[in-house]
């Protein structure tokens, strides 16, 4: 069926409101997939990001002007809240390794990953595939760039496994990081984090 | 023994299959080849890498068996 399941507005809200999403990450993809999510009818999230809000996160990142300098945790729950004041957040302000990520996202239904390094991704799908591994993970790889938005795909690769991106655009290439392109991103990972909630698992 | 060996991305333009594209290509292994010995083999020891074998993902020091299915990808970086 075209339209997946048949359940209607409040049923999909009352389903996600029971569930927690982790997102690794508060960039452009975590910001805005979290807020995608909670409008969406998520309430319960855990959120991780070390970074604080800097000028040059304004083009295409969920934040303020008012907010530099601010936590990105303590920044984006402040506009998560506006959104929806009975979300139930989880902000945690350190670098997610492997030593902490069982420890901060066991109790996920999904986990999001949305770190900007190509070194952090490697490490966190590594970490996760083996400490979470009944988790689902949804990982972004590739939405830099002024390619075609269409080039941006979700493939589920693994028992437990969806990635979104073209694979292929890195900033280490120069790339400019362009909001469109990149929550094209953000909503496909948000997407499939909301379709494996309703119990649908193709990408 | 034959393997099925999808390669992604710059990967896969270092090592072309006319018409494979993204799909998967059979590629011979000796018995008892590790993970690490097949990336050794591609020449992609030195590259940043993440590797699923069969949907999981692999650590280098996993023993491939006949038939298993192995995707390689560079992680890219942007968030």
């Amino acid at each position: 069926m075209a339209g997946g399941p048949l359940m209607d507005q409040a049923a999909v809200r009352a389903r996600l409101g029971e569930t927690t999403i982790g997102i690794i990450g508060l960039g452009g993809l975590g910001s805005n997939a979290a807020m995608m999510l909670v409008r969406s009818g998520v309430r319960r999230l855990v959120l991780a990001d070390f970074d604080c809000v800097e000028e040059s996160n304004l083009n295409r990142q969920l934040y303020f002007p008012d907010q530099l300098g601010r936590p990105k945790a303590d920044a984006l729950a402040d506009t998560l809240t506006r959104i929806n004041p009975a979300v139930a957040l989880t902000l945690v302000t350190e670098r997610i390794t492997r030593e902490n990520i069982a420890q901060v996202y066991g109790g996920v239904d999904v986990l999001i990953e949305a770190v900007d390094t190509a070194e952090g991704k490697a490490a966190l799908v590594a970490a996760a595939s083996e400490l979470l591994p009944h988790t689902p993970l949804v990982w972004a790889m590739g939405l830099a760039g002024c390619a075609s938005a269409n080039d941006i795909e979700t493939r589920c690769i693994g028992e437990n496994s969806w990635i979104v991106g073209d694979l292929v655009a890195d900033v280490r290439e120069g790339l400019p990081l362009l909001a469109s392109r990149v929550m094209v991103a953000a909503a496909q990972e948000a997407h499939m984090a909301i379709r494996l909630l309703l119990g649908m698992r193709e990408a | 023994m034959t393997i099925e060996l999808a390669l992604f991305a710059k990967f896969s333009a270092r090592h072309p299959v006319p018409g494979a594209g993204r799909s998967a290509r059979p590629y011979s292994v000796p018995e008892c080849t590790t993970v690490g010995q097949l990336i050794g083999d591609l020449g992609l020891a030195d590259e940043l890498r993440i590797t699923f074998v069969n949907g999981r993902h692999a650590d280098d020091e996993l023993v491939l068996a006949q038939g298993d299915r192995v995707a390689v990808f560079p992680p890219v970086a942007g968030g």
